[in-house]
């Protein structure tokens, strides 16, 4: 389809490009400007850029211990979806009774955003004494049904004699899975990962709810702390998003279209 | 036997779904906090909610313009989808662009929006009295009229890549040979896009709209870091409101009965917008 005059095209995309992407720029600009940050009119470019803000937040906050918590929460997220996910749907390519109501299971389950079930998922959470803790952190996003599906799929993609020869040859269920079905389904195991840990990562309301000490917040809550604590009244705010930031980013451009899969697979999150 | 390898994500869903789901019905029926004993009072929250609580009443109304505001993003998200949808040099370096701020960590992107709309340090204040629009500087935050439109264009902001996204997927997959068929007969363009690309389209744009209507509930993030529901209750959400009431004053019976109404409420729109896109707006897994 061509249409149109290609630079009136390239005119309205890098509007569009400009909007997108100033408020990066001015949250970076912001985080290694000196000047008063408050000072009108506000310079477009940095002034003496310089580091100061990223130490500040290194003493102002703890954030390599925020940083740790939201490593092992992700952690526990990706590999908890990327096994259980593939346990459950390995069952539901087989053959077993009320087969068809779990799959009506999970499909109304979908259906039940997190956000609806906060309160006795919180109360739940403290009856089993995981307040406070990573496992409790954890715990609601170690198995998704959209991802179970996604594996579901790949392992239905799978030629069923390579199974049954497998099965001939005596391997166990569990074999099956590690040495015949997993390495074949590389994509989806991909956006296993992917969905796990944008999901764990960026996940901000659950966190907040069942953690009590500092020593546990995660970087979404430690940088909302930090704003409540600041008001927006310090470079040191920005570099800290900027420290949240760039990892993300830098991830998403090296690993760009198996995100954007990703994350059109998991487009209705159940 | 085989049922072994489901049990734990099951567990899970249990734990974390379907438990849940019934005890806040429950829940939602008793007068109830985690000092005192569980007492049934029947219709009594719901009664207080839908005939005492102006509150509730704004959140509702503000989820409900959040919703509306999807349809917005998604007919601006369509015109960049046309736009970077060709063999136009450099589509992807476009793509990549508006898609960048999606899968971001929303608290983050709540913060550099309010620094956008500062009265000082903002970009947006001093564009416009650069450019002679207004003579003081507005507070967007902090104005009841202001505050959810500035709140909504920040989510579009983060989420139109997303729709950008699924309706370029869905471009993608129109046959080619309907364009060619139509360039043939000599059809206008207008015409080809009435009739040909928007019905094609149509699973990718309801696809759309259920996430836009998901997204109203998920938005809690953005509410939060932003305006925490204020000035007043002018961006108050039911989601943001449940947060207040069950975490804020322990009133967990009545924020059940809150999250009931939400949930009905989405179950309801989703199964409109389904019925609208012909029964599988939600199946995007099988492609």
């Amino acid at each position: 389809m061509r249409r149109g005059v290609p630079w009136l095209r390239h005119a309205v995309l890098i509007l569009v490009s400009a909007a997108m992407l100033l408020p990066f720029y001015w949250v970076l600009k912001t985080a290694i400007t000196d000047e008063n940050i408050y000072a009108y009119p506000p310079r477009l470019l940095p002034q003496n850029p310089h580091p100061y803000n990223f130490v500040d937040v290194w003493y102002l906050i703890p954030f390599p211990r925020y940083l740790l918590n939201s490593i092992v929460v992700s952690l526990l997220a990706v590999v908890g979806n990327v096994v259980l996910n593939a346990m459950a749907a390995y069952a539901l390519t087989q053959s077993f009774r009320a087969k068809k109501l779990v799959i009506l299971l999970l499909l109304s389950c979908m259906l039940i955003p997190f956000q609806a079930t906060i309160i006795p998922a919180y109360l739940i959470t403290a009856r089993i004494g995981l307040l406070n803790s990573y496992l409790g952190l954890a715990l609601p996003l170690l198995s998704t049904i959209v991802c179970i599906f996604i594996y579901k799929s790949a392992f239905e993609a799978v030629p069923r004699s390579l199974v049954e020869a497998a099965r001939m040859d005596g391997l166990s269920e569990w074999r099956i899975i590690t040495h015949v079905l997993l390495p074949l389904s590389r994509p989806a195991i991909a956006t296993n990962v992917i969905l796990a840990f944008i999901w764990s990562w960026n996940s901000f309301m659950w966190p907040l709810i069942i953690t009590r000490d500092a020593d546990m917040q995660t970087l979404p809550l430690g940088l909302a702390r930090f704003l409540s604590y600041m008001e927006d009244t310090t470079g040191a705010l920005y570099a800290f998003v900027c420290l949240v930031l760039a990892p993300g980013i830098l991830v998403f451009l090296m690993a760009q279209s198996a995100f954007i899969r990703g994350l059109t697979h998991g487009a209705t999150k159940g | 036997m085989i049922l072994c390898f489901l049990l734990p994500s099951l567990a899970i869903f249990l734990l974390y779904r379907v438990i849940p789901l019934g005890w806040n019905a429950v829940l939602s029926f008793q007068s109830w906090s985690p000092m005192r004993p569980p007492r049934w009072v029947g219709l009594e929250h719901y009664e207080e909610m839908l005939f005492y609580d102006d509150v509730f009443w704004t959140a509702l109304w503000n989820t409900l313009i959040w919703i509306g505001a999807a349809p917005l993003a998604i007919v601006l998200a369509l015109g960049i989808a046309l736009l970077v949808n060709s063999d136009l040099k450099g589509a992807s370096v476009y793509r990549t662009i508006v898609f960048l701020s999606y899968p971001l960590m929303t608290v983050a992107v709540g913060i550099i929006w309010r620094w956008m709309y500062d009265e000082r340090g903002g970009f947006i204040n001093w564009a416009l009295r650069e450019l002679g629009l207004i003579d003081k500087p507005l507070g967007f935050l902090q104005s009841f009229d202001l505050a959810m439109p500035s709140v909504i264009l920040t989510d579009i902001w983060q989420v139109i890549g997303f729709y950008m996204i699924i309706l370029l997927t869905g471009l993608q997959q129109i046959p080619q040979h309907l364009y060619e068929a139509a360039r043939v007969d000599g059809v206008p363009r207008h015409a080809v896009f009435l009739h040909i690309t928007l019905p094609m389209l149509r699973p990718s744009l309801f696809l759309c709209a259920v996430i836009g209507l998901l997204n109203s509930f998920t938005s809690f993030d953005l509410v939060y870091v932003m305006t925490n529901g204020g000035p007043g209750h002018a961006t108050e959400l039911l989601v943001t409101y449940i947060y207040k009431l069950g975490f804020g004053q322990t009133k967990f019976d009545y924020a059940a009965a809150v999250t009931v109404v939400q949930f009905l409420l989405l179950l309801v729109l989703t199964f409109l917008a389904n019925r609208l896109a012909g029964g599988n707006a939600g199946a995007v897994e099988k492609d």
